[in-house]
């Protein structure tokens, strides 16, 4: 997983993560296991994920490909973004 | 040591720390840190030099931090989380309020959703204090324009037991046991007109810090006093250019010496009257305009959590202004000088007492 931008602050400076996942879920939940601190910072208390975040599957958005249940395959690489928003 | 002042000064591009001299006549700005997360709220906690940060912004979710070197470092604390069997999440922290120097360990702070939270742990973790949340009133709560929050956490200055907090648009509730039970406390005495039982929008409740049971409210269209042993909530407001306004402050020592700045209702700026401090010295009987040094006539705006005061002799007064101005008194209000400008919408102002 790559971290972008705030994110990489959130994960005290981590720029990316090498981890075995089938899904994002499973790949979120193991990016908070290195990194507790993003816990809170991708999910709120009842564990949905805050808004104005991205998430890629190399070129393409999680969201059209599932979001949390989007597959992952060997040398998938995820980004995690905070979303491009306002204007 | 001779004290100076270090204003922690909240902007809605980070916070921003003015650091003056021991005459409080020059003053260092460091920062932002946190930009461009708003920061609702920043405190200093007395009792061990701490500081607390209402980060608030989208990406990542709102959060408090906290620094034990006066702005150095940063830990980011364990979210204030509202309890299973609620749909109601964390969404941004109002004030953040240092509990009473008898419960050293104790910090409070005001969330949106309206909810109060504890910390038992000098802030690095927050529970809910479901007594408060279980009010069946709290159903009549409804948003105010900027939102529904519990802004406002006053503590007795001898029993820390007692306390009120002041929610828009929720009223003033108080405790006399340390937060197990909780009564709705808006009786008013000399209000133009009755007030429903979630009283008005209360826009800022203060606790004198040395004085037991005085109390000074600027509600949304009036300002109140309230005195020791007193149940009722006293309308002061005769004297004002306006009923409306947000920024307020009491005096710390003095016991009949309040603070506030009026805006005008509708356009929520000084205009037509000017940016102007009012000052009673008679707990709210009669108003002084304090505009020495101001610029004459300008529409300036200052919000909630705009004003605040140190603790030397005479005390510093200071308010930020939504055009990014910090101006300073340093005689009690006589006169004023700008001691910032350029900054960003400045949100809240809070002065540390520092050795």
């Amino acid at each position: 997983m790559l971290l972008h931008g705030a994110f990489r602050g959130f994960a005290g400076g981590a720029r990316d993560v090498t981890l075995d996942a089938s899904t994002i879920r499973e790949a979120l939940d193991a990016l908070v296991q290195a990194h507790p601190t993003l816990a809170e910072r991708l999910r709120d208390e009842r564990g949905t994920l805050r808004p104005h975040l991205a998430l890629f599957i190399n070129q393409d958005d999680a969201r059209l490909l599932g979001w949390e249940d989007a597959p992952l395959h060997d040398g998938d690489i995820v980004h995690v973004i905070p979303a491009l928003s306002g204007g | 040591m001779a004290k100076k002042v270090a204003l922690l000064v909240g902007t809605k591009k980070g916070l921003f720390i003015l650091r003056g001299d021991a005459g409080r006549g020059s003053w260092a700005c460091d920062g932002p840190e946190f930009a461009p997360a708003e920061i609702h709220h920043a405190a200093y906690d007395p009792r061990d030099g701490s500081i607390f940060a209402a980060v608030n912004q989208t990406w990542g979710g709102s959060r408090v931090e906290v620094s034990r070197d006066m702005g150095k470092t940063w830990k980011t604390t364990k979210n204030p989380a509202f309890p299973e069997g609620t749909e109601r999440t964390f969404s941004k922290t109002w004030h953040i309020e240092p509990g009473h120097e008898k419960t050293p360990n104790v910090v409070w702070a005001g969330t949106e959703p309206a909810a109060l939270f504890k910390s038992e742990d000098r802030g690095e973790t927050w529970s809910i204090v479901k007594s408060l949340d279980d009010q069946p009133s709290r159903a009549k709560w409804v948003p105010g324009f900027g939102g529904m929050g519990l802004h406002s956490i006053a503590i007795d200055a001898q029993d820390p037991k007692k306390m009120q907090v002041g929610i828009s648009v929720g009223g003033v509730y108080t405790t006399t046991d340390g937060g197990t039970t909780w009564a709705q406390d808006n009786k008013i005495d000399g209000a133009p007109s009755e007030r429903p039982d979630v009283f008005y929008c209360i826009h800022k409740l203060l606790a004198h810090p040395e004085k037991s049971g005085v109390r000074f409210m600027r509600v949304h269209e009036e300002v109140y006093w309230r005195d020791p042993g007193e149940t009722t909530w006293r309308f002061s407001t005769t004297g004002l250019p306006s009923n409306f306004g947000f920024a307020a402050a009491i005096h710390p020592r003095d016991t009949s010496t309040a603070y506030c700045i009026p805006l005008d209702g509708r356009q929520r700026t000084a205009s037509p009257f000017g940016i102007g401090v009012y000052r009673t010295r008679d707990k709210g009987k009669t108003w002084d305009r304090l505009d020495k040094g101001l610029p004459e006539g300008a529409p300036l705006e200052s919000v909630r959590e705009g004003m605040h005061n140190d603790r030397l002799d005479p005390i510093g007064l200071y308010f930020g202004t939504a055009n990014g101005d910090v101006w300073a008194s340093t005689n009690e209000g006589e006169s004023w000088k700008r001691i910032a400008q350029y900054l960003p919408y400045v949100t809240s102002v809070h002065a540390a007492t520092v050795d």
